[in-house]
């Protein structure tokens, strides 16, 4: 655990969360693929994840280690599980650099460069998600869902954070108004299904998306993925 | 039981403890509780722990307060002093006289800014609280450990020093890669941590003893401190978070770190008493040795190390002085066209920065630490701080993370006396200018027996010749044609007589003349040649640079001239072309394909003929226009849009200069504050919005991120700007951005607000007191457009 290597970012994605899903890239294409490379020597990815007993209870789910994730929501996209998984990941500091430098020098290459980390952090959760899921062959596991969330409290992250001692292993911090520094990062909980409990309906729509707040396709009204 | 720094002056080794949380575990701590507040609820555990630990061997303890500062303890229930006093007494009832207690300090648990919002200030703030609770407890020593950031180490290590008269020993966290989280080097650290006289430093947690190895290999060639290694029992492993060492292996290979030479040993995460049982038993028949090293001539930003062993550039364009465009962003306080200037250094090949902002108008210490502040977030050279003022010198010495240079003292008694103790106290390196109260001497035998004075007065404080750099002052050719080739007699004087390194500011010496293009290289290569270590001059001139790196060429420094090969040679990357060629495109053209170079030259032709504000409506706005329709269409994207912006900020930057030249002269139409409120740290949103608002005309007051409401408040009082925009993109800090509105409302300005950011709606806005929601950056320049009609 801690350091992950990761050797590409999907370009598709960078593509989508630059607005151009689906569209001719035109000259943004060569542009975003110098960025990716850019964007892969500063980072350092890590990650780490715990698994904790859990249940419902009025207020939320309870964790074993006695955190509470509050709501109804979480709750719900976790029916049927009796552990739950923390994870947090980053791409650290070092991205955090680039992006301020970039954006003195060149505005327009640090939006693609924020792209691209935006879907390398993704890429990273997904390559963790999935050695998660290695170590539970038998059993169905629920996607991600991350604090700010539906009505999980963004607040949390303090606390997420400390249980996985993330500071220490990861660098990965919270600011006082919950912000996770390096930026570029990621906490999020994953349900771990009991054996035989059946899965309800589940897509990964823009509830569940990190860019949620700040998605462009959404504020215009529609979503990137048209089937949703 | 002999004193922590009477222990260290004795050819012995010094046995520490092992983990805390590990043994704090296994009794039972529960997860999610501050291990710290059991100081307090179970004392009898703190007190087993540590004579378990007493029993090993360990001849210091660390007291439970690791985590016991102010953040950590948040609503724990219990104050951060009571914390500490109560983890420092338990530790010295079980010491019992017999061991030394250290009071445990360790990062604050949140990111200094740049990265983080926790300014240095708040830092010290912290730390200086723990001290004084420690001190005031009777702590015997004082650790600060597990540090990954060197600012906040720095933060720290002030902080026990300025509220203690305690031993002080600094541990810092490595990865294999020697780095730290925030890449801090070994190297770095050292040359920063043994300037500001830490009693001892070393590297714990991280990793296992055998791991450790090469680190501190590394370490024990950058400093003369007595070192220390507290590592993990190895690594954990994955899952379990069991680590992998055994206290035999552990012992064994912590002996091969003490045959290197560390005097300080002890265990971090998975160790036992059994380790350090291990660990004395193995140490009995080895024998310590402290073997010095000279350590290499260097100064440091905290994740790059220039050694002063060959000619390094200091880069001078950071300076007002001369540059109308540079004055006027001070007083802007535009930050951001300062940092531009020390990346453009950077990327030509400057080594070390120099850094001025001495203006009559404005505040230069704050100033200063801004700036210093600023740029060592976006660039990792060394500076140099460069001031007339001691106070200005200081603030920014504080503040600077790494070992520095400061530029200057001179010849005059009352000055070293000043400067001199400030220098030490930061373990900076210093400029000494060969003048003093009879001014600037002719002869070069006059200057060297002031660089003598100087150097003796530095000696005299504790700082090391190498630190100590000698300016012989280049006078101009013009005024004083006869004292040029006494100004490089003096520099030879100085390298052979003293063996200091040598400064000279090499752009002076044309002053006044034609043709500088020509004489300044000149008497750079001659100053070279006669022992010029670290001249100050513009690399961005291309003439500048290459003339030092056929130096280092032709004096067998660039070995092989790789360097310069892969500098010059074939497949090197090919010079842009010189923006003086007018390009065969025309302005508007540049502008909507984003050329930038292209646009800064077609508008310096341009305003041969034209007036700047015709250029400005007729060739910048309508191709921003266009751009911004097709954007709309879905023709480009976001980034190109960008780029079109970018091009006309070109535009725009030739224009400014031009008028700065001029009186009274400007294309602004008005003025407006942008900030990203307190707590927030996403700021490209606003940064797109400024970009545009400047290409239509408009002058942006940039207050930054993470802006106290006051901040905002007293920026349009002072600037009478009709319009705030305000940005957050996070639901936690809408909470700011009301009480920055509710702040410019309560103290009456007369102006209005438009917000934005991605968590805002219409609804939001309104409900906080805002007069607008611009929901993208066009919309804020329609606003705009709206609010200085006339």
């Amino acid at each position: 655990m801690a350091v992950m290597e990761l050797k590409s970012i999907p370009m598709d994605e960078v593509l989508r969360y630059l607005g151009a899903a689906g569209k001719d890239p035109g000259p943004l294409l060569p542009l975003a693929e110098s960025c990716c490379r850019e964007l892969l020597a500063a980072a350092r990815p890590r990650w780490t994840w715990r698994a904790f007993a859990c249940e419902e209870t009025p207020e939320g789910l309870r964790l074993s280690c006695g955190l509470l994730l509050p709501g109804k929501d979480l709750a719900r996209h976790l029916l049927g599980c009796r552990e739950a998984v923390l994870m947090a990941a980053t791409l650290s500091q070092g991205v955090d650099a680039l992006l301020r430098r970039t954006q003195l020098s060149d505005l327009s290459r640090s939006l693609v460069l924020e792209s691209c980390a935006t879907a390398a952090i993704e890429e990273v959760c997904d390559r963790g998600e999935a050695v998660i899921r290695e170590s539970y062959p038998d059993r169905s596991l629920t996607s991600r869902y991350s604090p700010g969330y539906g009505d999980l409290p963004v607040t949390l992250q303090g606390e997420f954070l400390a249980l996985l001692d993330a500071p220490r292993r990861l660098g990965l911090c919270a600011t006082e108004s919950s912000i996770l520094t390096p930026r570029k990062s990621v906490t999020a909980v994953i349900g771990i299904r009991e054996p035989g409990a059946e899965a309800p309906p589940q897509k990964r729509g823009c509830e569940s998306c990190s860019l949620r707040e700040s998605c462009q396709y959404r504020r215009a009204g529609t979503t990137c993925q048209p089937k949703l | 039981m002999m004193d922590f720094r009477s222990l260290l002056q004795k050819e012995k080794f010094i046995l520490l403890d092992g983990a805390m949380g590990t043994m704090l575990q296994a009794k039972g701590m529960p997860m999610g509780v501050l291990p710290e507040t059991l100081n307090l609820t179970d004392p009898g555990w703190l007190l087993d722990i540590h004579r378990q630990y007493l029993e090993a061997g360990a001849q210091v303890i660390y007291a439970n307060t690791f985590g016991a500062n102010p953040y950590k303890a948040g609503d724990c229930g219990y104050s951060c002093e009571e914390l500490v006093a109560a983890g420092v007494r338990l530790a010295k009832e079980a010491a019992g006289g017999k061991a030394l207690a250290a009071l445990d300090i360790g990062p604050l648990g949140q990111l200094l800014e740049p990265t983080g919002t926790l300014s240095f200030e708040d830092a010290y703030g912290a730390f200086a609280r723990v001290v004084r609770a420690g001190a005031a407890a009777g702590a015997d020593l004082i650790v600060i450990e597990t540090m990954t950031d060197l600012g906040e180490t720095r933060a720290a290590l002030l902080a026990a020093k300025e509220n203690s008269s305690l031993p002080v020993m600094v541990t810092m966290t490595f990865e294999e890669n020697g780095r730290t989280f925030t890449g801090c080097s070994v190297p770095a650290m050292a040359l920063t941590l043994t300037g500001l006289s830490a009693d001892a430093i070393g590297i714990n947690c991280s990793l296992g003893p055998g791991e450790l190895l090469p680190l501190v290999e590394e370490l024990r060639r950058w400093t003369g401190l007595p070192l220390v290694a507290k590592p993990n029992a190895g690594l954990p492993e994955p899952g379990t978070s069991r680590y992998d060492v055994s206290p035999d292996a552990f012992a064994a290979a912590m002996v091969r770190l003490a045959e290197l030479g560390v005097q300080v040993l002890g265990g971090c995460c998975g160790t036992t008493p059994a380790y350090i049982a291990a660990l004395r038993e193995a140490l009995e028949p080895v024998p310590f040795v402290r073997e010095q090293f000279p350590v290499p001539p260097a100064v440091c930003g905290p994740s790059r190390v220039v050694t002063l062993d060959r000619v390094r550039v200091i880069g001078e364009r950071i300076n007002p002085t001369g540059k109308k465009r540079f004055k006027e962003a001070l007083k802007n306080r535009e930050l951001d066209f300062v940092l531009a200037q020390g990346l453009e250094q950077a990327a030509a090949g400057a080594d070390i920065l120099d850094v001025n902002v001495g203006l009559p108008e404005i505040d230069e210490k704050e100033m200063m630490v801004r700036v210093v502040k600023a740029l060592q977030g976006v660039v990792e050279l060394p500076l140099q701080v460069d001031s007339s003022s001691p106070a200005v010198l200081e603030a920014a010495l504080r503040v600077c993370h790494g070992k520095a240079i400061v530029n200057s003292v001179n010849g005059n008694r009352e000055t070293l006396e000043k400067v001199l103790p400030i220098v030490k106290k930061y373990g900076a390196a210093v400029v000494g200018l060969t003048l003093d109260h009879r001014g600037i001497l002719k002869t070069a035998g006059e200057r060297l027996e002031i660089a003598r004075t100087i150097l003796e007065a530095a000696l005299s404080y504790g700082i090391p010749r190498e630190d100590v750099c000698i300016d012989c002052l280049t006078l101009t050719a013009s005024a004083e044609q006869d004292t040029v080739l006494e100004t490089l007699k003096a520099v030879r004087m100085v390298r052979e007589e003293l063996g200091c390194p040598t400064v000279l500011g090499v752009s002076n010496i044309s002053f006044g003349l034609p043709g500088r293009e020509i004489i300044n290289p000149a008497f750079l290569t001659l100053a070279l040649g006669a022992g010029l270590t670290l001249p100050i001059l513009n690399p961005n001139s291309a003439a500048m640079m290459g003339a030092v790196r056929a130096w280092n060429l032709l004096s067998g420094v660039d070995k092989d001239s790789r360097e310069f090969v892969a500098r010059y040679g074939q497949g090197a990357p090919s010079a842009p072309a010189p923006a003086s060629s007018r390009p065969a495109v025309e302005l508007d053209y540049a502008v909507e394909h984003g050329l930038r170079t292209e646009a800064a030259a077609l508008t310096k032709a341009l305003l041969e003929t034209m007036a700047p504000m015709e250029i400005v409506d007729q060739k910048l706005i309508p191709p921003l226009d266009r751009a911004g329709v097709s954007f709309e269409k879905g023709e480009i994207f976001l980034p190109q849009l960008i780029q079109c912006a970018g091009a006309a900020q070109a535009a725009f930057e030739v224009i400014k200069e031009r008028l700065a030249g001029e009186s009274g002269g400007t294309v602004s139409k008005g003025k407006i504050v942008l900030a990203t409120v307190q707590g927030d740290i996403h700021d490209i949103g606003k940064n797109i919005v400024k970009i545009l608002l400047e290409n239509y005309g408009y002058t942006v007051l940039d207050l930054g991120k993470d802006v106290p409401p006051q901040a905002v408040a007293d920026a349009v009082r002072q600037s009478g700007a009709p319009l705030v925009g305000l940005s957050a993109l996070m639901t936690t800090t809408l909470g700011s951005m009301e009480r920055t509105i509710a702040l410019l409302r309560a103290e009456g300005l007369p102006c209005r607000v438009m917000v934005g950011g991605a968590v805002l709606t219409p609804e939001y806005a309104a409900k906080i007191g805002a007069d607008w929601y611009a929901r993208d950056a066009k919309e804020s320049v329609d606003i705009a457009k709206g609010v200085f009609t006339p």
